[in-house]
């Protein structure tokens, strides 16, 4: 049936040499696991792409509503919280792909003539993908999701004359708000997307006119070649269906939750990048006094220039690794400096102590007796009786919470707090809780 | 050539391409159902009903009609808004009260009493209903429709719902 109705399609529109083109491509040396972390990075923007769409069916990009919509994706639509999984995992992963297709091009020196355009195009590509990365950030509208694009805006200030500029343009004025949240809203579905995916089809586009780089061995190399279709395309399949089943599985067992609503007021709050911003993170924190501003735009600048250049420095046709130590000593120096600075930068983050999962109760407590109903907590709730967001601070006396939560006017008089029907676990669990509610 | 250098044939090269349809499929159908759930699913939510206080039935006059409000909290996605209709309560002589709802089974338009006829009215297409919402002359298919109602603590309890228009049975929406 349906190849009956494909040969119906081919009559007229004459798909067959299309066909040719597309899958008969011969690979010298053969398919390979090598080649598959292309189709694998291309995949997984397809995933954010998909999930993506999904995602704009409910949320609005409006400082005002866009954590509720986001809240109300991730705990009330039917499988919403996989959809936002998805598109949050997928992020990390694609990064992954992108790195490894990268290395491997590296390592095989792929990238060398005549290959330097499509190298260029794939630098270009992996750029695209950082603003992806940072203006899907934002739209959260969390404590996180405020402050680290506060941090990354400040960064971008840092340019030398024309930093002001553009820390106005990427705000849309004086301070980030809704003008913000819009243009990178905007930016993040309609602007990156359009020139991605100019950028993905030039890239393809150049791999078809100059042909896969094959093995940088050139006796296996010239032992023959054979077509894309079904070899290498199935190992894609195989592999897709891996990365696949891994975000799928991230998505389902790591959930990927909201920090407090955004707050401009609250200069408390220490936001983190991305992973694959924290090394560049901890980086900043070496660079001396002067040099601070400076490191934030150079060193990305330096990063971005020598990848362009590379096929340009690089200009040994060889592309046996075993006869370019200098080329892959400086790689591999550089991936050592990455991972060190991200594994520092990790041990920093764990360092801070897990929460007690008795604090974890008392939080679920405040939900449960509905105390946000009177007291506010971190902007969320209502002022009518006092402010706890750092109650601790005022109050760090454990027994007086534990006899408040007891009887509430037997230590402050006149209080309007009923009284809760709490047993002796709840009452330390609660007030465990209110305890870590303190700045710093 | 050696194996592997060369395009797959035969059973070899059909055993590849059903694995890719295969595992096409696979990624298809797992990404499709939740995505599709997704999409659809507050559109099937039902209407929460809840059980809203219109008032003491004390106040009402026995074999008038009286028009009450009726507010409720409607979950508008992630949205709550507050909304009024108007309903209509008929006392009866043993106390009990009928509640009608405010729109015409006809087609969906809000009727009215007429004191004088004493005949609920309704300016559309002129469909006529008598004080039990019995019809009495007009293109209506059905009686006035009556909407869930209780008396708890003197309290009159009424439940909103909305009725498929134009039928001869009574089809909730």
């Amino acid at each position: 049936m349906a190849s009956r109705l494909y040969q119906w399609i081919d009559q007229r529109l004459k798909l067959k040499p299309l066909e040719q083109t597309l899958l008969d491509e011969p690979i010298p040396g053969g398919a390979s696991w090598n080649y598959v972390f292309g189709s694998a990075t291309l995949f997984l923007f397809v995933l954010q792409a998909l999930t993506g769409m999904f995602l704009m069916v409910y949320y609005v990009p409006a400082t005002d509503h866009a954590y509720d919509t986001v809240q109300y994706i991730q705990h009330e639509v039917w499988g919403g919280w996989f959809v936002r999984g998805l598109h949050h995992w997928g992020a990390s992963a694609v990064m992954v792909a992108i790195g490894l297709h990268m290395l491997q091009v590296f390592f095989d020196g792929a990238y060398k003539r005549p290959r330097e355009l499509m190298w260029i195009v794939g630098v270009i590509l992996l750029a695209i993908m950082l603003a992806f990365g940072f203006t899907g950030y934002l739209l959260p509208w969390d404590q996180n999701a405020y402050w680290a694009t506060q941090v990354g805006i400040n960064m971008v200030g840092n340019v030398p004359l024309i930093g002001d500029f553009l820390v106005k343009a990427l705000r849309g004025g004086e301070t980030l708000g809704a003008l913000t949240i819009s243009r990178f809203f905007a930016i993040h579905v309609a602007f990156l997307p359009v020139i991605i995916a100019v950028g993905i089809m030039l890239h393809l586009f150049i791999l078809r006119r100059v042909g896969p780089a094959g093995p940088h061995d050139e006796t296996r190399a010239k032992t023959g070649s054979e077509t894309f279709y079904p070899r290498q395309v199935f190992l894609d399949a195989v592999v897709m269906l891996g990365v696949f089943g891994v975000v799928a599985l991230l998505a389902i067992s790591m959930e990927f939750p909201l920090a407090d609503r955004a707050d401009p007021s609250d200069h408390s709050f220490v936001p983190v990048p991305e992973w694959y911003f924290l090394f560049f993170y901890q980086l900043l924190k070496y660079a001396p006094g002067a040099w601070g501003p400076l490191a934030t735009w150079l060193l990305p600048a330096l990063f971005f220039t020598g990848l362009l250049l590379l096929p340009f420095l690089d200009r040994n046709p060889n592309r046996n690794p075993s006869s370019r130590p200098i080329v892959l000593g400086t790689g591999l120096g550089f991936l050592i400096l990455v991972f060190s600075l991200l594994s520092i930068s990790l041990r920093d983050l764990y360092a801070v102590p897990k929460r007690d999962p008795s604090v974890i109760r008392g939080m679920a407590l405040v939900e449960h007796f509905n105390c946000k109903t009177c007291h506010r907590i971190h902007g969320e709730g209502v002022n009518v009786a006092p402010d706890l967001s750092f109650v601790a601070d005022r109050r760090p006396d454990r027994e007086w919470h534990l006899q408040h939560f007891k009887d509430p006017q037997s230590v402050s008089p006149g209080s309007f707090m009923p009284k809760f029907p709490l047993n002796e676990k709840q009452l330390n669990d609660l007030t465990n809780y209110i305890l870590t509610l303190k700045s710093g | 050539m050696e194996d592997g250098l060369s395009t797959p044939v035969g059973t070899r090269r059909s055993f590849f391409v059903k694995s890719t349809v295969f595992i096409s499929s696979l990624i298809g159908i797992s990404l499709a159902v939740p995505l599709i759930g997704y999409v659809i699913a507050p559109a099937l939510q039902r209407r929460n009903k809840e059980w809203v206080s219109l008032g003491k039935t004390e106040a009402l006059p026995i074999g008038e009609p009286k028009a009450m409000d009726y507010t409720m909290t409607e979950k508008d996605g992630w949205q709550e808004s507050h909304t009024t209709k108007g309903v209509w309560a008929v006392k009866q002589s043993n106390g009990e009260v009928t509640v009608f709802s405010p729109i015409c089974p006809h087609l969906g338009c809000g009727y009215r009493w007429d004191q004088q006829d004493r005949l609920f009215k309704c300016p559309c297409h002129g469909s006529v209903y008598d004080i039990n919402g019995t019809v009495k002359a007009g293109p209506a298919p059905r009686p006035l429709d009556t909407l869930p109602s209780k008396i708890e603590n003197g309290d009159l309890l009424v439940q909103y719902e909305e009725y498929k228009s134009g039928l001869a049975k009574k089809v909730e929406l």
